[in-house]
């Protein structure tokens, strides 16, 4: 209901409780004043819809219009039909960056709500309220540093003689140490972890408040039946955590998909083709290379890809 | 609430509708500005010289890494020009190729600009004609080579009309430990890429690092460029560079250059990781004495005095073979242009004049860039045991001989990030092979040109 008017709202809920027949009250004039009311409520929303035009929509339609141009950015645009868009699907090294976001998924979506769901339930088990806090904001910590950060710590802790290969040495596992950004086969893993770190600490926190409202009666109830933790976590905890579950992933999934700022502070791309996302592949075509239709086309596929995506995810984990 | 709620949706989906469709009615028509500046083929039809009557000031727009070069040249010309006021914006040097054209195109753009692409300013008529300025100034005394690389003529640079003049050059070639070159039976400069080859053996059955190429950033592309230039000469390089008519690297030359780096590093030449290891720590491993060879240019030259102090040398990269054809990059630190919106254009070029005066001149090379100028102005002065002295004397081995290049990764906007840097990670990590890695080169380029 967007109406925040008062008079129309006893109204509207008369309607609610009898959806076929009118309210008592309900005769011409009250029909009137109603539209009236619908008027003042798009009112209130002027604003909002006027900054949601001016950069969201225009926006939008700009890119859409700019990815059936050739066009550098200053000059003037020539039409280019549907070829930015053909070679979107053509160009491997474009293709190669949107099969390297899927990959990011399982490091930036499954990776941190599995990892979530397990410290969630461990996490709801600490009795002590000193000992709960402590936990809960070191594990949401790395969700305050910008991704931008966190991928020029984590640079440093890749390099040669950095923390990961140091403890690798230390652990007596001298022969895993290589320089992990700099490996065609472990760069995009390697990167990958660090999305799972910056992810796992929202995926944590979300999973705790939805745990949070779970009957904890229910749970006894089940120990009383004999459940083990485990049987517990399948069949009380998981369930109860469909609608977070689905929150969870719907972020970290857009995540994925549009990365942009780990890669291009880690690694940007390299080495060779290896680490190429389409986040930046829209930045450097259209920035560094100056080719705005071909990236706004990128950008337009991208686009479309989370929303194919996200859709039949946000149906999957809908309340039933 | 079910009826009430699907009219409500019908009728706020129809006004979300409209919003867009003017939105998009709005955006109607190719984009690009209908205000382009028309053709400044011709340059200002009037110039004025010498210091301005009344006091004006004019905005410059550099690099970062050029802050402390340019704040020495305006102070310097400020102090002589009293009545003009400089004031200067810097980005960070990794995003001034972004922001360039852009500035460049602004309605205010400043009246100083680095032009990092002769061609691209060109195409769009933003750049102010310097020809007139030259002949007022007398710029044409510079030696060729100085200017040759800022004019551009059809869209082509490399001679033509003139569109900026540089502060200073850059150098590239070899640094050298002077302790580890010895150990290793150095007395002379090597005079060919084979006697190079052969130290470096000696070097690495000494236990030494034999030359620390790194190539995250894809600082690969350097020694191959540094062969490239006695390889395939100078002038097909610069070719290549400028967007010549039909230009390629697609040649046996290029890929033997590119065969003779592949082959130093699966001898185990280059630093472990190589694609893993970036600039600074590239400079870490070389301070730290355990390496012989470093090919980088003379942006490092006042580090290294700082962090290895009388214990470098610098040479230019020796010739295919001995007697050969030297070359190296070097082009310029920041080349200032003119845009054609510029308010101040006068004030501008006197700037632009400075900076092959003798002040500058010094300013430049006490920062470890190579001096603007002509050959009887005065010499500036270097400390002694300063490997800048070594950089100097390379830089006018390489000049003399005509070996000056620009660097082939400002061909394209795109060619270093989508071809040379990724190309050659993978040529270093052993996934690529030479014919490959310069005909993908080649490609990228012949793509991003439309040809």
């Amino acid at each position: 209901m967007t109406t925040v008017d008062g008079t129309a709202a006893p109204a509207a809920q008369a309607g609610a409780a009898r959806p076929a027949r009118p309210s008592r009250r309900a005769g011409a004039g009250a029909s009137a004043a109603r539209r009236r009311a619908a008027w003042a409520g798009w009112l209130f929303a002027l604003p909002a819809l006027v900054m949601y035009a001016v950069f969201e929509l225009y926006p939008v339609f700009s890119a859409v219009q700019y990815s059936f141009y050739d066009w550098d950015g200053i000059g003037v645009a020539s039409p280019a039909g549907v070829q930015n868009y053909v070679r979107v699907f053509t160009e491997p090294q474009l293709v190669a960056s949107i099969a390297h976001s899927f990959v990011l998924i399982l490091f930036f979506s499954i990776l941190p709500v599995t990892l979530g769901l397990v410290v969630a339930s461990i996490t709801r088990e600490i009795r002590s309220q000193f000992a709960g806090g402590v936990a809960r904001t070191l594990m949401f910590l790395p969700q305050i540093i910008p991704g931008a950060a966190s991928a020029i710590a984590w640079t440093w802790m890749y390099s040669p003689d950095g923390a990961v290969n140091q403890l690798l040495s230390a652990l007596g596992l001298g022969a895993f140490t290589r320089t992990w950004l700099g490996d065609f086969t472990w760069a995009l893993p390697a990167v990958g972890v660090i999305g799972t770190w910056l992810a796992t600490g929202l995926c944590t926190l979300l999973l705790l408040a939805g745990i949070g409202k779970i009957d904890a009666s229910i749970y006894e109830a089940a120990q009383i039946d004999g459940a083990n933790r485990i049987q517990q976590f399948f069949a009380i905890t998981l369930p109860g955590l469909r609608s977070e579950i689905g929150v969870c992933i719907t972020i970290t999934v857009i995540a994925a998909l549009a990365s942009f700022d780990v890669v291009f502070m880690s690694t940007q791309g390299g080495p060779g083709y290896s680490t190429t996302v389409p986040g930046v592949q829209v930045y450097q075509l259209a920035f560094t290379e100056n080719r705005v239709g071909q990236s706004s086309a990128l950008a337009v596929v991208l686009s479309v890809l989370v929303l194919a995506i996200i859709l039949p995810l946000q149906r999957l984990f809908r309340e039933r | 609430m079910s009826r009430h709620h699907s009219t409500r949706s019908i009728r706020s989906a129809l006004v979300v509708g409209a919003v867009a469709s003017a939105v998009a009615l709005t955006a109607c028509g190719a984009p690009g500005a209908s205000s382009a500046p028309a053709s400044t083929a011709t340059g200002p039809a009037t110039v004025s010289t010498g210091a301005p009557a009344a006091p004006v000031t004019i905005t410059l727009y550099d690099g970062q890494g050029l802050k402390a070069v340019d704040d020495a040249i305006i102070a310097a010309f400020t102090k002589k020009y009293p009545n003009v006021t400089v004031k200067p914006t810097y980005d960070p040097d990794n995003v001034t190729t972004q922001n360039q054209p852009r500035q460049l195109a602004a309605a205010e753009p400043p009246d100083l600009i680095r032009v990092i692409s002769v061609a691209s300013g060109v195409k769009n008529n933003l750049l102010t004609n310097l020809d007139p300025y030259a002949t007022a100034y007398g710029w044409d005394k510079l030696p060729a080579s100085q200017l040759s690389q800022f004019r551009a003529e059809n869209g082509v640079a490399g001679s033509g009309v003139l569109y900026a003049k540089p502060t200073g050059f850059t150098m590239t070639g070899l640094y050298y430990d002077k302790a580890n070159a010895a150990k290793i039976g150095m007395t002379n400069p090597p005079a060919s890429v084979e006697e190079l080859t052969t130290l470096m053996g000696k070097a690495k059955s000494a236990g030494l690092v034999p030359m620390v190429v790194h190539n995250k950033e894809g600082g690969g592309a350097f020694p191959v460029q540094l062969l490239l230039n006695s390889m395939l000469g100078p002038d097909k390089v610069a070719a290549w560079v400028f967007n010549a008519p039909d230009a390629t690297i697609d040649t046996p030359e290029a890929v033997k250059a590119a065969q003779q780096v592949a082959d130093w590093n699966k001898a185990g030449y280059f630093p472990e990781g190589v694609n893993g290891l970036d600039a600074n720590g590239a400079d870490a491993l070389f301070a730290s004495g355990k390496a012989v060879f470093f090919p980088w240019g003379n942006w490092d030259a006042a580090n290294l005095d700082k962090t290895m102090p009388g214990k470098v040398g610098f040479i230019p990269m020796p010739p295919a073979t001995a007697g050969g054809q030297l070359g190296a990059m070097s082009d310029a630190a920041t080349a200032f242009g003119i845009p054609s919106k510029a308010k101040n254009k006068d004030a501008a070029a006197l700037f632009l004049d400075f900076l092959s005066s003798d002040e500058a001149r010094q300013i430049v090379v006490d920062n470890g860039f190579m001096p603007s100028g002509t050959d009887d102005q005065a010499a500036p002065t270097i400390p002694a045991g300063s490997v800048k002295n070594d950089v100097v004397a390379a830089f006018k081995q390489v000049s003399a001989a005509g070996g000056q290049t620009p660097f082939v990764q400002n061909a394209t906007a795109g060619i270093s990030n989508q071809a040379w840097t990724p190309e050659t990670q993978l040529l270093l990590g052993g996934k690529s092979d030479p014919q490959k890695y310069i005909a993908n080169i080649q490609a990228k380029y012949a793509s991003e040109l439309g040809r």
